[in-house]
C-alpha cells in the first residue's frame, strides 16, 4: 500500500478531511450564534451557580426584614457592599431532594438535586440517573456562542474510595452539572488548569502556516476518532451507546470550538493576569482563583456559563482557619447545640466571604461602556439542605446577585410561598437568560416577583 | 401452566398438582419457610401484600411451603433490601419490632442462600469502561514505557460500589476529552524525544532509504503499535482507515514525523483505546444469551484486574494461541501475574479503596489535641497497611491474618508513634508484634484515624466500618426519628455509658449492639492511633460482648474471636468487594454462585489469597458475559 497510488486522488482525501472552504463542516459553523459584546439592545448575559454543601445555621442567615432596604444578619454581614446587587430568596424548595421513599442520603441527593430538580435513581453503581441541570440546560442552547459552553469548577475532587452516601454512587455527591440524565459533567479543582484551558499555556504561537497545518491534521485525528465512535456506537448495547455519546459529544465540542478560533482571533492580548501555579494551600485563596477563574472567564467572553462546587455534598473538611477543628459535617449534626450553630455560622459566613469578594469583582469589571459584569449576570448561590441537622429541603438558603441584563429589580429580600420549587427560579433565570424551556426538574411555573 | 387450564382440564390438572405437590412435599411436612418466614410474612405485611390486588405486586401468601428462589430471587432480593434500609414496613403501619425484623431477615437470607447454583448461568452484563486515572497512567507507561503519569491532572473519577473502576459511573465530560486529546499528543511527541523510547514503540526499522521502504516500515509500526495500543488485533478496515490519516496527512506536506505522531495521536485518542470494550456484535450473538469471552478480552480482563494495566506480551500470545480460556493456563498466569511487580496495583487500588487508604493523608485530626500528627505520619500509616496487604500477596499468606496478624511493618516514625523502641531509620521493616493489643490491620493506626473524628475516637464509626468493611453486614440506617446519641451532651457520663442508655432503647439495640461492642472493643486505641490507658480522667474499659455469649477484654481477643467466629464472613466480604473490583460492577443476586465457590475455596485451602483471586478469574462473572440488549 502505498502512498503515492493513491495521490491522484488528492481532492477525495481533502474531502475526506474536510478542508477546503465550503465543505460542509466549514458551513455550518455560519457565526449565526455568534453574537457581538455589549453596546447592543441585548447585551450579553452571564450565570453561575455555586454550592455550599450541609445547609446553613438559618436564624442567622435570613433577614427579619422584606423588601428593600433589608438588614444582613450575621453571616451575610461580608456582602454589605454588593447588597444592592443581592436578591435575598426565603422559601424555595427542592421536594426532589426528600427521600420520597428512598431512605436515606440527603447529602447526596442534595448536590444531586441542586441543579435539577429531579430524583436521582438510588444507586451506588449500576445506571446512575437524574436530569439535565439548569446550566447544562443553558448551555445546550447557548454554549454555542463562545468558545466553552460552559464551565464546571470545584474545590474538593470527590471521594476516591468507599462509601459516599447511604447507597447512592458518589457521583451524586460530588457533581452538580448533569449534561443528560445519565451523564454528571465533571469538575476541574486546580486553577492552573482551569486558566490553561481557557486562555492557552502561554506558549509561543508557532508562524501562522504551521498553526493552520497542525489545526488540519488535528482535524483528520477527529474525524478518525468520531467515525470509530459512530461505528462502535451501532454495535454495542445501550449502557453502551450512552458512553459513548458522551465522547461524541465531547469530540464535536473540541470540532466546534476549533472552527470558532477560525473566526474568532484570540483575546489574550490584553489580559493582564499570571498563570495560576496550581492548588493553593489555603482554602479561601483556592476559592478566590476559582472565582477569578469564572471572572475572566465571562470578562474575555470565554463561556458566559458556569457552576462551582465550593465543596462536595457531606464535605467534613475542618476550617481552621476561622478556628473551627471539627468537620463541617460532623458539625451539622448539631442537635441544638449552641456550641455547634455558633461554629457553623462561622463556616457559612466563611462561604459567602468568597462569594463577597466574587460580586465585588464582577462589580469592579465593566462590562460595555455603562455596565459592570455583575449587571449583566444572575449568580445563583446556595444549599439544597435548609438545616443540616434536621435534612429538610424546604425554606432553602438562596441568594441571587446581579441583575441579569437589566431584568432582575435586586437588593430586596423576598418571599416566596412556602414549598415553591427551587426549579421555578431557575425557569425564570432561563427565560431572563433567552434560553427559555418548557421545564426544569420539578418547575411549576416561573417566579415572576423578580422584578417589581 | 395456565395455558392447561381449560374448562375440562381443570380438574385433572388441579388433582394432578395436588398430587406432585405430596410427593414433593408430603402434606403436613414442615418447611423453613412454612414455618419460620411464611406466618411472620402474613401477619406483619400481609394486610397489604396478599391475594390479587397485593401491594407492588408482591403477595406473599402465594408462597406456601417455598419462597421459589429459584424463580423469585429477584423479588426476594428487593423485599430484604427494603426491609433492611427500613423502607417497609411504611412508617404508617405498625412498627416491627427488632427482634421480629432481625428474625425476617435472616429467615429470607436463609431462603435465598438455598439458591441452587447449577441451574442458572448468568455471568451478568458489562458495561464498556473507559479506563480510569490509574489505569491511563499504566496502560500509557506499559505501552510507550514512557512513566508521563499524565492522568494525576485529569478530573476524578467518581466511585461507585465502593471503587472507582465501575463501568456505569464512569462518565466522560467535555474537559476530560480535552485532556485526553492533549495526553495523546503529549505521549505522540514524548515517543520521539527519545531514541530508545522510539525504538521500543515502534521497532521495524526501514530496510533503506527507498519511499517504499519506509512506508513499508511505517506501515508495520502503525500496525504493531495499534494492536496493543486496542488490546486486540486490528481490523482490516480500521488499518486502511489509519494509513488514510498518514496519506492526508503527507497530502497536507507533513514530515515523517509528524505524520507519524499524527497517527499515533488518533490511535491514543480513540474510543477503542480510551475504553475497553467487549463487542458482541462480531460473534453475531442472540441478545440475551451469553457467551465465552475470547482471549483477547479475557487477557485485558486479567490485567487490568491485577495490574491496572493492559495485558503484557506473553498474555497477548495466549490469547492468539487460544490458551488462555483454559482454567489451568488461567490459573497460572493469575499466579505468575500476582508475583509481577505490577500487582502492586492491587495495594494502590484495591486495597487503597477498599481499606480506604487513598484518604488517610487527607484526614486533619486537630492539631491542638495531636500534635504529633503529621503528614509525613500519615504517609507513614498508609504504608504500613500496604506493605502489610502486598506480604499477603506476595507470600501468598492466609486472609484471615488481616485480622489476626501477630507482625506488622514499621519505620521510625510509625514506631514511636506505637510506643515501639529500637526501630530506627526510614526504612519500613518487618517486626513482630509479640502476642499484644495490637494486631491485624483493624488496630492499624491508619485504619484507626480514618474512622475517628478529627476530635476524638468515635466507637460507632469504627465499629460501623468492620461492619461495612469486614463482616459486610452493614446496619440499617437509623429509624429518623431516632437522634445520634453519641452526639448528646458530654453530662451524660463517659462514652461508654452513654451508649448503653442508647442501647436500652430497642429500636437502637438490635444493630447497636454489635456495632458498638466492637467500637468499644478499640477504645485503647485514641482518634490517631496512639495506645492510651484513660480517656481523659476515665479509665477505659475496652470489654464487650458479641453475640453468642463471646466475651471479650481489648482489641487482642476481640481480633480472636473475629478470626474464629467470623472467618466465613470475612471471607465473602473479602470475595465480594474483590470481585466487584474485578468485573467493575456492582454484585447482583446470581453472582452469590461464584462467591459460594470462592468461599468454599478459601475454606479448603487455608484461605490463601491467591485461592480468593483464582477463583475469581475462573468464575463465569469473569470469563463470560451476557449479550446485551441494543
Amino acid at each position: 500500500m502505498s502512498i503515492e497510488a493513491n495521490s491522484v486522488n488528492r481532492r477525495a482525501v481533502l474531502r475526506g478531511i474536510g478542508l477546503s472552504i465550503g465543505l460542509p463542516w466549514m458551513e455550518s459553523l455560519a457565526p449565526a450564534a455568534v453574537k457581538s459584546t455589549g453596546g447592543d439592545s441585548n447585551p450579553t448575559k452571564r450565570m453561575a451557580f455555586l454550592f455550599v454543601p450541609n445547609g446553613v445555621h438559618l436564624p442567622d442567615w435570613t433577614p427579619n426584614q422584606f423588601g428593600y432596604g433589608y438588614d444582613l444578619p450575621h453571616i451575610l454581614q461580608p456582602l454589605k457592599n454588593v447588597q444592592d446587587d443581592l436578591m435575598v430568596i426565603s422559601g424555595l424548595t427542592h421536594d426532589k431532594g426528600r427521600a420520597n421513599g428512598d431512605g436515606a442520603g440527603d447529602h447526596a441527593r442534595s448536590a444531586s438535586v441542586f441543579l435539577t430538580g429531579a430524583q436521582p435513581r438510588k444507586t451506588n453503581g449500576s445506571d446512575i440517573r437524574s436530569g439535565v441541570s439548569v446550566d447544562q440546560m443553558a448551555a445546550a442552547i447557548a454554549g454555542n456562542q463562545t468558545r466553552f459552553a460552559s464551565l464546571e469548577l470545584g474545590c474538593e475532587p470527590g471521594r476516591s474510595a468507599g462509601n459516599c452516601d447511604s447507597g447512592y454512587s458518589c457521583a451524586y455527591s460530588s457533581n452538580i452539572s448533569w449534561s443528560s440524565e445519565s451523564s454528571p459533567v465533571g469538575k476541574e479543582t486546580n486553577p492552573r488548569f482551569v486558566f490553561e484551558r481557557l486562555f492557552g499555556s502561554g506558549k509561543t504561537k508557532e508562524r501562522d502556516q504551521q498553526a493552520e497545518k497542525r489545526k488540519l491534521l488535528k482535524k483528520s485525528i477527529l474525524d478518525f476518532v468520531l467515525d470509530d465512535a459512530k461505528s462502535l456506537q451501532t454495535r454495542l448495547g445501550k449502557n453502551d451507546q450512552q458512553k459513548l455519546q458522551e465522547y461524541l459529544n465531547g469530540v464535536r465540542e473540541i470540532e466546534r470550538r476549533i472552527e470558532l478560533s477560525n473566526q474568532k482571533p484570540d483575546l489574550n492580548t490584553d489580559l493582564n493576569y499570571p498563570t495560576p501555579a496550581g492548588i493553593p494551600s489555603d482554602y479561601g485563596e483556592h476559592i478566590r482563583l476559582m472565582c477569578d477563574m469564572m471572572v475572566l472567564a465571562f470578562q474575555m467572553d470565554r463561556t458566559r456559563i458556569a457552576s462551582f462546587m465550593l465543596a462536595d455534598a457531606g464535605s467534613n473538611r475542618s476550617y481552621r482557619q476561622i478556628d473551627v477543628a471539627d468537620g463541617h459535617h460532623d458539625l451539622s449534626h448539631h442537635r441544638g447545640d449552641a456550641g455547634k450553630h455558633a461554629k457553623i455560622r462561622e463556616i457559612n459566613r466563611y462561604h459567602v466571604q468568597q462569594l463577597a469578594y466574587f460580586l465585588e469583582k464582577l462589580k469592579q469589571t465593566p462590562d460595555g461602556p455603562n455596565s459592570n459584569l455583575l449587571d449583566q449576570s444572575m449568580i445563583c448561590y446556595g444549599s439544597a439542605i435548609s438545616d443540616g441537622n434536621r435534612h429538610n429541603n424546604e425554606n432553602l438558603p438562596v441568594l441571587l446577585a446581579g441583575s441579569g441584563g437589566g431584568t432582575i429589580d435586586s437588593g430586596r429580600h423576598l418571599q416566596v410561598d412556602s414549598e415553591t420549587p427551587m426549579c421555578n427560579l431557575f425557569m425564570s433565570m432561563l427565560q431572563k437568560f433567552d434560553t427559555p424551556v418548557d421545564y426544569i426538574g420539578d418547575s411549576t411555573g416561573t417566579l415572576n416577583q423578580l422584578t417589581i | 401452566m395456565s395455558q392447561l387450564l381449560t374448562k375440562q382440564g381443570l380438574t385433572s390438572v388441579a388433582l394432578l398438582i395436588g398430587l406432585l405437590t405430596s410427593v414433593i412435599n408430603p402434606a403436613g411436612a414442615e418447611t423453613h419457610f412454612s414455618t419460620e418466614l411464611r406466618p411472620l410474612l402474613i401477619s406483619h405485611c400481609g394486610d397489604c401484600h396478599s391475594g390479587d390486588a397485593a401491594e407492588g405486586g408482591i403477595a406473599f401468601d402465594h408462597y406456601s411451603d417455598s419462597a421459589n428462589v429459584q424463580k423469585d430471587f429477584e423479588l426476594w432480593e428487593k423485599v430484604i433490601r427494603l426491609i433492611k434500609e427500613r423502607q417497609m414496613p411504611p412508617a404508617d403501619a405498625a412498627e416491627l419490632e427488632a427482634e421480629t425484623l432481625q428474625k425476617m431477615i435472616s429467615g429470607i437470607e436463609y431462603e435465598l442462600s438455598q439458591f441452587d447454583c447449577s441451574e442458572i448461568n448468568r455471568p451478568g452484563q458489562v458495561t464498556i469502561r473507559r479506563l480510569n486515572k490509574a489505569e491511563y497512567n499504566n496502560t500509557v507507561r506499559d505501552l510507550t514505557g514512557l512513566d508521563l503519569r499524565l492522568a494525576d491532572d485529569f478530573p476524578s473519577d467518581d466511585v461507585g460500589n465502593g471503587f472507582d473502576n465501575i463501568a456505569d459511573v464512569l462518565s466522560l465530560p467535555p474537559v476530560l476529552l480535552e485532556k485526553y486529546l492533549q495526553a495523546a499528543e503529549n505521549i505522540s511527541d514524548a515517543i520521539w524525544e527519545d531514541e530508545e523510547i522510539r525504538r521500543r514503540v515502534f521497532p521495524v526499522e526501514s530496510k533503506n532509504e527507498t519511499p517504499e521502504a519506509k512506508i513499508a516500515a511505517a506501515t508495520e509500526n502503525i500496525k504493531l503499535f495499534t494492536r496493543k495500543a486496542f488490546r486486540r488485533p486490528v481490523r482490516q478496515e480500521e488499518l486502511a482507515r489509519l494509513f488514510q490519516i498518514m496519506r492526508s496527512a503527507w497530502e497536507q506536506d507533513a514530515s515523517e514525523l509528524e505524520i507519524m505522531k499524527t497517527v499515533t495521536t488518533a490511535v491514543l485518542a480513540n474510543p477503542n483505546f480510551l475504553f475497553r470494550i467487549e463487542d458482541d456484535s462480531f460473534p453475531n450473538q442472540d441478545i440475551g444469551s451469553t457467551r465465552a469471552l475470547n482471549g483477547f478480552e479475557l487477557a485485558s480482563r486479567l490485567s487490568y484486574f491485577l495490574w491496572s494495566s493492559m495485558p503484557d506480551e506473553r498474555l497477548f500470545h495466549l490469547a492468539e494461541q487460544n490458551q488462555l480460556q483454559d482454567p489451568a493456563v488461567l490459573e497460572a498466569e493469575t499466579k505468575r501475574m500476582l508475583q509481577d511487580p505490577k500487582a502492586r496495583a492491587l495495594v494502590d487500588n484495591f486495597a487503597g479503596q477498599w481499606l480506604q487508604l487513598r484518604d488517610v493523608e487527607r484526614l486533619s485530626p486537630d492539631p491542638k489535641l495531636f500534635p504529633n500528627y503529621s503528614k509525613a505520619l500519615a504517609g507513614s500509616m498508609r504504608q504500613e497497611t500496604e506493605l502489610f496487604f502486598s506480604a499477603i500477596i506476595d507470600q501468598d499468606r492466609s486472609i484471615l491474618e488481616f485480622l489476626n496478624g501477630d507482625y506488622t511493618y514499621v519505620d521510625e516514625r510509625l514506631a514511636s508513634h506505637y510506643g515501639m523502641e529500637g526501630v530506627e531509620g526510614e526504612a519500613f521493616r518487618r517486626v513482630s508484634l509479640n502476642g499484644g493489643q495490637r494486631r491485624g490491620i483493624l488496630t492499624h493506626a491508619s485504619i484507626l484515624t480514618l474512622t475517628s473524628n478529627p476530635t476524638r475516637t468515635s466507637p460507632v464509626k469504627r465499629g460501623k466500618w468492620i461492619l461495612e468493611n469486614i463482616l459486610n453486614e452493614p446496619p440499617p440506617p437509623p429509624p429518623s426519628d431516632v437522634p445520634d446519641l453519641e452526639e448528646g451532651g458530654e453530662t451524660l457520663g463517659t462514652l461508654r455509658e452513654q451508649m448503653e442508655q442508647h442501647r436500652a432503647n430497642p429500636s437502637c439495640a438490635s444493630c447497636h449492639r454489635t456495632m458498638d461492642a466492637i467500637g468499644f472493643g478499640l477504645e485503647n486505641f485514641d482518634a490517631v492511633g496512639v495506645w492510651r490507658d484513660h480517656d481523659g480522667k476515665e479509665f477505659i474499659d475496652a470489654s464487650g460482648q458479641l453475640p453468642g455469649n463471646k466475651k471479650f477484654q481489648g482489641a487482642g481477643e476481640l481480633m480472636e474471636i473475629l478470626t474464629d467466629e467470623k472467618k466465613v464472613a470475612f471471607a465473602r466480604c473479602l470475595t465480594e468487594k474483590m470481585l466487584t473490583y474485578a468485573l467493575g460492577r456492582g454484585l447482583v443476586s446470581f453472582d452469590r454462585c461464584a462467591i459460594n465457590d470462592a468461599v468454599a475455596a478459601l475454606k479448603r485451602n487455608d484461605y490463601r489469597f491467591s485461592v480468593m483471586v483464582t477463583s475469581i478469574v475462573t468464575s463465569d462473572p469473569f470469563m463470560m458475559r451476557e449479550v446485551s440488549e441494543q
